[in-house]
């Protein structure tokens, strides 16, 4: 007996129709790492699989107005290829080019990095940034949900079961504004899978900071902004001093958020380290 | 269910549960072995396949989503009469091959990236083959076969030089 | 860069490995792509306790799941499944109680994979739980809980070995040392991760015996095990060995196990009965390199004369002894490293624990001394404030040295010659120099260090070291091999093809060898300690050497004149008449002559003798000598390292088979890269806490370093054409290297592996809340 079944719809209309169906637990697969991954581990508790990852509607990656849409279909290969992310957001570039390995990048979706690994996604820090707005869809209508609002904690996020994460738009970054995304490499601390800084920024005719963006990642229980060293940067000009309150800063607002844990002695001094070089790479001093 | 797909330029039409991974579709339903499993989570590429041209691992995908694609294993990698191509001479001559257990994948994921960059240098190379493990040859001479293939077409296709 | 040599057609030769072509068509049969009809799938029930006793084990409840044919215990083999050696300790299935987190109670054969596992769910064991120790130290007090067997001999129940080397006068060497270096360091477990997991196959035979195909290093101790278990004439018993998805050591007692298990299983349901691991049940159940604790002490004079070494250390054995006897003996016989002492004190003890147990794995014992002694080296000699390299070639062994063993040196020693080597072509001494200047100020900091090694040559005085092969010529004139070596991807087919081919005076792609089967093979000991390339060519050479006796008479009679006129011109013969007559031809003249074309070879090592109490003899016959360099580039920021360059030279005695001897080393630096940088093994309570890739990161081809290889040809005597050995050195020196490489950008001195970025930046490492749950979790996978 198969534990589930299986259908892949054609459009994004008759896959809200099949959310809806009061008959069936059913559960979205788009990259297909995590779903696989987890039925190895737990029985399944839905009964059937939608295959959304070939639906056209959801591979979107264009410029509309002053904003820029992304399907939640798009791979991280996709996104790494694509010429307009490419110039308006390098460091969502970067941060794709960082998700190890081929196979996974063909395979992988930003909306299942959003939507399944919830707290430890690598794209949340950058998007966190660029103030993305993720769009629901289901049988009911839409809804629109500032990134940050949407993760509830690490692997839960205010997705109901019969919505499909159709896109997320950002307002198009000011001309100008340089992005930066630094990951902790592959050798690994004792378990602490991450550490991430995402950081933009840009320069007015003086010289002086006028838009400033900033969000770690694997620090903090929730993905968000640290709108502390942002407030610390803005207005001022891009110095080595400046960079290095802003990185004193940081660690401080990660120990009020996260409090002592037993990686503290290591993400404190490191965060601020990667927060110095995060900016010194976007602002030319 | 009935799952429709291309396989190694074969059409295969196959009954099977929608439960299972396609690399199980593959290696226990079709016979393919070729296809490894290695680790099962996606991690070590032993079950890489080209689908539609795009290196992924099988141990990721729902063996329905093979549906209406094109998949090639390391069974439909030989050249006209069953022998090798000149990536798999390479693989031979370059010494790359030890205990054989990656080299299903590492052929692959390096057909892969020659059909999208002709003219990869060395690092290009180790970016590409960095979802593939192997614990028997630490990669270089794979490297160097890659290496060599990509030379080689790019004199036979008279764009001699490397950028 | 090999020099070139004209005196051979073959060996030394670029060469096509003998089995690649399957192997990248993807035509090559691992253990899991062999499917029979009427197969049925095995499955083991396996301990969730690190230490337990089996208070009630129910099988039956299995027997009634659907699909399930057949169910064993410890009953169902001879004394309860005994088996172990040197140490008889371990069982095919748990007998009474289990010793470490995947210890294996029963075994299940069903239809399918799937009923064999909800057959092993539903069988009903009662584990209590037993007092842990999973400390080495702790394990040593007469009052820890005992896992190991009981003693009568007054030593601690957790005691399994002790390995001494002792030379010399240590108390007046160390006085008449000016300057003393001590450190304590500590080497994890380190999981073998081939790619292929393990497994076997057995298909019972009319005659109530049963074949098997297992992917392990040794059929012969395959075939013994099972027939001494199972109550069955050795006849009865065969064990082929399939392609095998790489081993280093890793696939013997678990898979001697498996194959118990399959054939137990096979003979009860008249079936042939498949078991393979998935990747989490190997990472959990199956065998690691050895923990150790070190504690290192040397003495050198001012003028850097080293005078004594004090070694001490502990091996974590875990729940069964496996190896780990010879694994500490080795380690003793290296630990003070490829140096001349006045005096040596060293003592290596190896304990049981409910650690998941060690055993071989490449470089045996090892690597994990080399991590200490390298960077004591390193330490010295900057207290004499002497550079590491001059200190090093002052004291590397030489020619007509002794071994503060007592053994003599008398061939094939060139250490100095790596040194140097490795130091020119690293441009070393200014990057010594000029590193620390360029590091001033900077977060990103550049080290270049060195480490030297010596390692034996195959079993030393481990044991009876001998070899045997076979080799005839079939009706379509191709050549037939066998031997009792295994490939498991070093390349051994290889290197006996190619020996056979230039002994012949044939091609080598007229050659076939054989899979290793105890049915056509001669037994030769285990494929271990780096002996194949030694023992098996020797053999090798001998076979084809006493085939070659025939087929030159049947030529000199072809051509009508004496053996010692004949001349070979490819594989022709030509005569004092100069008109050549083809190999096909001698061979049909000599089966005219009524020659039997098949012949044996049979080689025994040198007599080497080891006095165990006193701790002096001759370990080994021979010794491999290298030296690797490596350059690095250390993160201040994050703690991180990345390794640039490693330059590795290597004394092989001769090269048999190029690619294949470079594959061994760049193989090895991965290996020894992984073990310094990324591989962790952490046990807690027993528990492993890295059950697949995701966590136990391996090296992928993006994090290897520019890799500069010399093979250097200090022929040895007794080895075919010259040649020793290389596949374990290749990874011995590589962490120590790093590590010195790392102490000379950072100016910390890192003594534990692997080298965490947290050591680097901290100066300590974390320690993570650990969880049973993983590894439990990963039994049922």
């Amino acid at each position: 007996m198969p534990r589930f079944t299986y259908t892949r719809p054609d459009t994004l209309s008759e896959t809200l129709r099949l959310l809806a169906d009061p008959g069936h637990n059913s559960r979205l697969l788009a990259g297909g790492t995590d779903l696989l991954i987890r039925l190895r581990h737990d029985a399944p508790n839905f009964d059937r699989v939608i295959d959304i990852s070939r639906l056209p509607e959801l591979k979107i990656i264009e410029q509309a107005g002053d904003e820029v849409r992304v399907g939640s279909g798009v791979t991280y290969t996709e996104m790494i290829n694509s010429p307009l992310l490419q110039r308006l957001t390098p460091f969502l570039i970067q941060a794709a080019r960082q998700v190890g390995g081929p196979q996974i990048r063909n395979q992988g979706t930003i909306g299942g990095n959003i939507v399944n690994a919830a707290g430890g996604a690598d794209m949340l820090p950058p998007l966190v940034c660029l103030d993305a707005t993720l769009h629901l869809v289901s049988a009911r209508g839409e809804r629109a949900i500032a990134l940050p609002d949407f993760i509830l904690h690490p692997q839960r996020t205010h997705i109901r079961r019969d919505e499909v994460l159709s896109h997320l738009t950002f307002p198009t970054p000011p001309p100008g504004v340089r992005s930066i995304f630094i990951k902790l490499g592959r050798q690994r601390t004792s378990a602490i899978s991450r550490l991430i800084v995402a950081a933009m920024g840009g320069l007015d005719a003086s010289g002086r900071i006028d838009f400033i963006r900033f969000a770690p990642g694997a620090v903090t229980p929730r993905v968000q902004r640290f709108e502390e060293v942002e407030n610390l940067l803005l207005g001022e000009f891009p110095t080595p001093e400046r960079f290095a309150r802003a990185g004193e800063e940081a660690s401080r607002v990660m120990q009020a958020l996260a409090g002592d844990r037993w990686s503290s002695p290591y993400k404190t001094p490191v965060l601020q380290t990667l927060t110095i070089r995060a900016l010194t790479q976007i602002f030319p001093t | 269910m009935q799952i429709n797909f291309t396989l190694n330029n074969t059409p295969i039409v196959i009954d099977a549960p929608p439960d299972i991974s396609l690399l199980t579709l593959l290696r226990e339903h079709l016979g393919v072995t070729g296809v490894k499993d290695g680790c099962d989570v996606g991690e070590c590429g032993a079950c890489s396949i080209l689908l539609d041209g795009m290196l992924v691992n099988s141990c990721q995908l729902l063996a329905p989503q093979a549906d209406g694609r094109n998949i090639l294993t390391i069974e439909g990698v030989h050249d006209e009469s069953g022998g090798p191509t000149d990536l798999q001479r390479h693989f031979i001559e370059q010494g790359a091959v030890q205990c054989g257990f990656c080299i299903p994948g590492m052929i692959l994921a390096g057909e892969a990236l020659l059909a999208e960059n002709p003219n990869p240098d060395r690092e290009a190379i180790a970016e590409a083959l960095a979802g593939n493990l192997c614990r028997c040859t630490g990669y270089i001479q794979i490297v160097d076969a890659i290496e060599a293939t990509a030379r080689e077409r790019q004199a036979r296709s008279g764009q001699g030089g490397r950028s | 860069m090999i020099p070139p040599r004209h005196d051979t057609r073959y060996v030394g030769k670029p060469a096509a490995r003998v089995d690649a072509l399957e192997k990248v068509l993807g035509e090559a049969r691992f253990l899991a792509d062999i499917n029979l009809p009427d197969m049925l799938y095995a499955r083991a029930l396996r301990s969730h306790l690190p230490h337990a006793r089996i208070k009630r084990l129910d099988v039956s409840p299995a027997l009634e799941v659907p699909g399930v044919k057949a169910v064993i215990t410890s009953d169902d083999f001879v004394d309860h499944g005994n088996y172990g050696f040197p140490v008889k300790d371990n069982y095919m299935l748990a007998y009474q109680k289990v010793r470490y987190v995947g210890d294996a109670i029963a075994a299940v054969a069903a239809e399918t994979p799937e009923a064999a596992l909800a057959g092993v769910r539903a069988i009903i064991c009662e584990l209590e739980p037993l007092p842990l120790v999973t400390d080495v130290e702790r394990a040593l007090d007469k009052d820890a809980p005992q896992v190991g067997p009981d003693r009568d001999d007054g030593q601690s129940p957790n005691f399994l070995d002790r390995s001494i080397v002792q030379a010399g006068d240590i108390e007046k060497g160390m006085a008449d040392a000016d300057i003393i270096v001590e450190g304590v360091f500590s080497t994890p477990h380190q999981e073998h991760a081939y790619l292929e997991t393990e497994g076997a196959l057995a298909i019972p035979t009319p005659e109530g015996g049963v074949m098997l195909y297992c992917s392990n290093q040794s059929p012969f101790i395959n075939r013994d095990n099972v027939a001494m278990v199972l109550g069955l004439a050795p006849e009865l018993v065969r064990s082929i060995q399939p392609p095998v998805g790489g081993s280093f050591g890793g696939k013997d007692d678990l898979n001697y196990e498996s194959s118990a298990q399959c054939a137990a299983l096979a003979l009860k349901t008249g079936r042939p009965v498949r078991m393979t691991f998935s990747r989490e049940e190997s990472m959990v159940a199956s065998y690691k390199r050895n923990a150790m604790k070190m504690w290192v002490q040397v003495g050198v004079r001012a003028d850097g004369v080293l005078q004594a070494c004090r070694f001490r250390g502990l091996l974590d054995s875990g729940a069964y002894a496996s190896e780990s006897s010879f694994t500490g003996w080795r380690a003793s016989i290296h630990a003070m490293g490829a140096y001349r002492y006045d005096a040596v004190d060293v003592e290596v003890t190896s304990v049981y624990t409910n650690n998941a147990f060690s055993g071989a794995f490449r470089g045996f014992g090892n690597p994990e001394v080399n991590f200490a002694i390298e960077q004591v080296i390193d330490e010295l000699a900057e207290k004499l404030d002497m550079d590491p390299m001059d200190l090093r070639l002052q004291n590397a062994l030489r020619l007509g040295d002794a071994l503060p063993h007592g053994q003599k040196l008398e061939e094939s020693v060139s250490l100095t010659a790596c040194l140097e080597e490795a130091r020119n072509q690293s441009d070393w001494d200014r990057k010594r120099r000029e590193f620390p200047q360029r590091n001033a100020g900077s977060e990103l900091k550049k080290g270049i260090g060195v480490a030297a090694l010596f390692h034996g040559l195959s079993l030393g005085a481990e044991g009876a070291d001998y070899a045997g092969a076979t080799i005839r010529i079939d009706d379509d004139n191709g050549v037939t091999l066998t031997s009792g070596f295994t490939d498991y991807g070093q390349g051994s087919r290889t290197v006996f093809t190619l020996i056979a081919a230039e002994v012949l005076g044939v091609r080598p792609d007229r050659i076939d060898m054989l899979r290793p089967d105890t049915d056509t093979a001669i037994e030769s000991g285990p494929t271990v300690a780096s002996r194949a390339t030694v023992l098996g060519g020797n053999a090798t050479r001998i076979a084809a050497a006493n085939l070659k006796r025939i087929l030159d008479l049947a030529a000199a009679d072809l051509l009508g004149c004496r053996v010692g006129q004949l001349i070979r011109e490819g594989e022709s013969y030509i005569g004092p008449d100069e008109t050549p007559v083809s190999w096909d031809d001698v061979v049909a003249h000599a089966r005219k002559l009524g020659f039997q074309l098949s012949a044996q070879g049979r080689w025994q090592a040198p007599t080497i003798h080891w006095d165990h109490h006193a701790g002096r003899g001759e370990p080994y016959f021979a010794y491999h000598f290298a030296a690797q360099v490596a350059e690095v580039t250390v993160d201040m920021g994050t703690g991180q390292t990345r390794v640039d360059d490693i330059w590795a030279v290597h004394d092989l005695g001769r090269v048999i088979f190029p690619q294949g001897a470079y594959g061994q080393v760049y193989g090895g630096i991965a290996q020894g890269l992984g073990y310094a940088l990324t591989e962790r093994v952490d046990f807690v309570d027993g528990y492993i806490q890295q059950t697949n890739f995701e966590r136990y990161l391996i090296p992928n081809a993006a994090d290897m370093p520019r890799i500069h290889i010399t093979l250097l040809e200090d022929p040895l005597s007794v080895g075919p054409f010259g040649a020793k050995n290389v596949a374990e050195p290749a990874m011995v020196p590589t962490a120590a290297a790093i590590a010195n490489a790392v102490a000379h950008a950072t100016g910390r001195r890192i003594r534990r592996l692997p080298i965490s970025l947290e050591q680097v930046l901290l100066g300590y490492d974390l320690t993570p809340p650990g969880t049973p749950k993983r590894a439990q979790q990963g039994l049922w996978l």
